[in-house]
């Protein structure tokens, strides 16, 4: 029920627009579990549960795909055009500008600054709704594996591995571009290594339901996911390494559903 | 211009699964119309249909106003093939993945519809007259001439152990292998594979040069190819229910856009002056490329217009707007860092997370990939034992007797190291290994070996630099 437990938290924590198109684990579960107790029974023969069960994966695959293909749409189109825009404000208000004006150029950067950052964090989140999903996939054909003694699980993932909700090359390439323009975008750190270690190290209270908030969510929820099972087996991964993670628990999130 | 031939495709001749399954393997093949079942789903017809909102028309509509427009397409592969004969194929996305496909769903005929054409290999390129022809003969002959074929893949359907293994790279005669990997489908009787009801449909098709596209499948990516798309193609994506499906609306083929691709468009907008003064029409007709509909232009243009003309709600709901704004003035408030400071520390925190999700993508396939292979093993050890049992004074034993001195220290090493590290939790994978003990042995498991010596390294590496997990580990058994 781990498992079930931190997606539940990780849709609760998402953009609200993507919360309906997660794995239905839950569903999935109850009807591992109606199968397997089914399984003397005649009527619903065996072959019939396992229709059914693929039948549903399928959809959810479906569902997985169809959402993840629009979003990485829109994430090309919108990529193209923060790269136009800073464009734009540089040749227009930048020192070798048509109009150069400092002010304008900084208050534009900043906006562009918190977009962009906002954008990547987007993106990096439609990376780990893929990788959730496929997690749940795997763990549910696991489980119905060991309650039906079914042989599901390895042609089945094989197939998801083949999906393009689980083919996230171009996100991710997308994800560098923008890491590379951002390091062009923002001013030179100026401050010393300390001070900024040290205001790291506050306490950070974020409030609201920013994209900051989703990926310290969504990073806290891998690391707990990745802590190590008791069935851990041949299939499983490995606990996670994450340096830093004093760091990622030091922010607290403030909402009413406490993460950690 | 539609450009989606469903392939339906009748159980009945092993030559038609054999095709079905041959789509999945095309690579460097230009096959446009090709069915791809791989990797689809499979869907029993008894049960509920899938009212997938991509969903479909029914097969004899959609082979009505395909056919003639496959003419075009394939005909303009056909030319174009001649120009990048290995180089077409469906966007590897994976290029270093070598994965079985699945095996092939195919989709029980409604009948007659004959199906779509089957472009097949680039070697032996079909003129194109012959093409309608060819929509109304099986078309497991032009399938079978394509040197190009991929493997097929391993288990899948086949949970009755009888499938060959057959992955492997591009080199071996994939014709032969393909026909035996038919009439196993055939013969199979898996419960599964009872019925096989969807359709995937792919087309291939070739773009002017410059523009490329990864546009996936879910059969995509001819992995097993690992080729790289030199000349870029645009598959469209649909996904056809043949027995039709309660849900007809029309097909809504389901695109994979991609930043060329998305160039393109921008170009051809721009040349009409502007995303408000572009028609889907008129840029359906500058992009040039096949395989577009007017309904991914259109969907586009919207999608586009919106990105350009509200900026910030284009960023995400202006729930989000507000919100963020609302995040940083906390920020300020609460602890005095500046906002340039805590979008850095935002950027580490997201930076951190895809480092990670990228790690864990790498781990999944690496497990799949070894999970795959020593299915494979003991699918092998298996056969080799019935054919063991069959002839009961064989020659073989001398043989497996020689390798096993050489191989025994190895592998049972191994072996019982991966059993010391593992808990295995399922019974397959327990049989598999000590299958894979045996047969290794016999066959020279050498790269196994290295194979599973690695991924427990890679695991063994990962887990072992925080111990503070471990620590943690710990106290979550509890």
């Amino acid at each position: 029920m781990k498992f079930g437990k931190r997606l539940k938290q990780q849709i609760e924590e998402s953009l609200p627009a993507w919360r309906d198109k997660f794995l239905s684990y839950k569903e999935l579960k109850k009807l591992v579990r109606q199968i397997s107790s089914a399984e003397s029974c005649v009527e619903y023969g065996k072959a019939d549960a396992e229709a059914e069960f693929v039948h549903l994966l399928n959809n959810e695959i479906d569902k997985f795909n169809v959402f993840f293909m629009e979003q990485e749409e829109d994430f090309i189109i919108r990529h193209k055009e923060l790269q136009q825009r800073i464009k734009r404000v540089i040749e227009t208000w930048g020192p070798n500008g048509t109009k150069p004006s400092e002010a304008e150029y900084k208050d534009e950067m900043a906006k562009i600054r918190k977009d962009i950052v906002n954008f990547h964090g987007e993106m990096v989140l439609l990376v780990n709704y893929s990788n959730i999903n496929y997690t749940g996939l795997a763990k549910i054909l696991k489980k119905y594996d060991k309650r039906t003694g079914g042989l599901l699980r390895l042609p089945f993932i094989q197939k998801v591995l083949q999906q393009p909700f689980f083919i996230t090359d171009l996100v991710s390439k997308l994800v560098k571009e923008c890491e590379n323009i951002i390091d062009e975008v923002f001013p030179v750190e100026q401050e010393d290594e300390e001070e900024i270690v040290k205001e790291q190290r506050e306490a950070i209270t974020v409030a609201g339901k920013g994209i900051f908030r989703n990926t310290v969510a969504a990073l806290l929820s891998m690391q707990e996911i990745r802590r190590g099972s008791s069935t851990y087996g041949h299939f499983s991964l490995p606990p996670m390494d994450l340096p830093d993670s004093d760091l990622i628990h030091s922010f607290q999130l403030n909402s009413p559903i406490p993460i950690v | 211009m539609e450009a989606r031939p469903a392939l339906s495709i009748q159980r009945s001749g092993a030559s038609q699964l054999g095709s079905l399954g041959v789509s999945g393997g095309l690579s460097s093949s230009l096959s446009i119309p090709s069915t791809h079942l791989e990797g689809t789903y499979q869907k029993l017809p008894d049960i509920q249909q899938v009212p997938s909102e991509r969903e479909l028309t029914t097969r004899p509509q959609a082979h009505a106003t395909r056919v003639p427009t496959n003419n075009g397409v394939v005909g303009h592969i056909f030319s174009s093939s001649s120009g990048f004969s290995s180089d077409l194929h469906y966007s590897s996305v994976l290029p270093n993945e070598k994965h079985s496909r699945n095996s092939p769903f195919i989709s029980q005929s409604l009948a007659d519809t004959a199906s779509l054409p089957l472009s097949q290999s680039s070697s032996s390129l079909l003129p194109q007259p012959t093409i309608p022809s060819c929509c109304n003969k099986e078309n497991s002959g032009s399938w079978c001439t394509d040197p190009d074929f991929l493997d097929f893949p391993v288990s899948t359907p086949v949970q009755s152990g009888q499938v060959e293994n057959i992955q492997r790279s591009e080199d071996f005669s994939k014709q032969n292998d393909w026909q035996e990997w038919a009439d196993q489908l055939i013969t199979c009787d898996d419960a599964l594979t009872s019925n096989w009801n969807e359709l995937l449909v792919d087309n291939v098709t070739n773009l002017e040069p410059k523009m490329a596209c990864q546009v996936a499948k879910p059969c995509t990516t001819m992995p097993a190819q690992n080729q790289q798309l030199p000349s870029p193609s645009v598959e469209s994506l649909r996904v056809v229910n043949p027995s039709s499906s309660a849900n007809n609306a029309p097909a809504k083929p389901r695109m994979r856009w991609t930043p060329e691709l998305h160039e393109a468009f921008v170009e051809a907008v721009n040349q009409l002056g502007g995303s408000e003064r572009a028609t889907p029409k008129g840029v359906l007709k500058l992009m040039k490329v096949d395989g577009l509909t007017i309904y991914h232009v259109k969907s586009h243009l919207q999608k586009y217009r919106t990105a350009r003309y509200r900026p910030e709600s284009s960023e995400g709901s202006s729930e989000k707007k507000l919100t963020s704004m609302e995040e940083i003035s906390s920020l300020d408030l609460k602890t005095g860092m500046g906002i340039t400071e805590a979008l850095r520390l935002q950027m580490e925190v997201q930076k951190r997370l895809h480092e990670q999700l990228e790690i864990q993508r790498n781990l999944q396939l690496r497990i799949e990939e070894q999970g795959r292979y020593l299915q494979m093993m003991f699918e092998k050890q298996k056969s080799g034992l019935d054919k063991l049992k069959v002839s009961s004074s064989n020659p073989e034993n001398p043989a497996a007797t020689s390798d096993a001195t050489k191989e025994a220290p190895t592998k049972s090493e191994l072996e019982s190291s991966q059993r010391d590290h593992l808990d295995s939790g399922t019974g397959t994978v327990n049989n598999a290994k000590s299958m894979l003990e045996r047969s290794s042995r016999e066959m020279g498991g050498e790269d196994m070996a290295t194979e599973a010596g690695d991924l427990e390294k890679t695991k063994a590496r990962v887990s072992e630099t925080s111990p503070e997990q471990a620590a943690k580990r710990s106290r979550i058994k509890e």
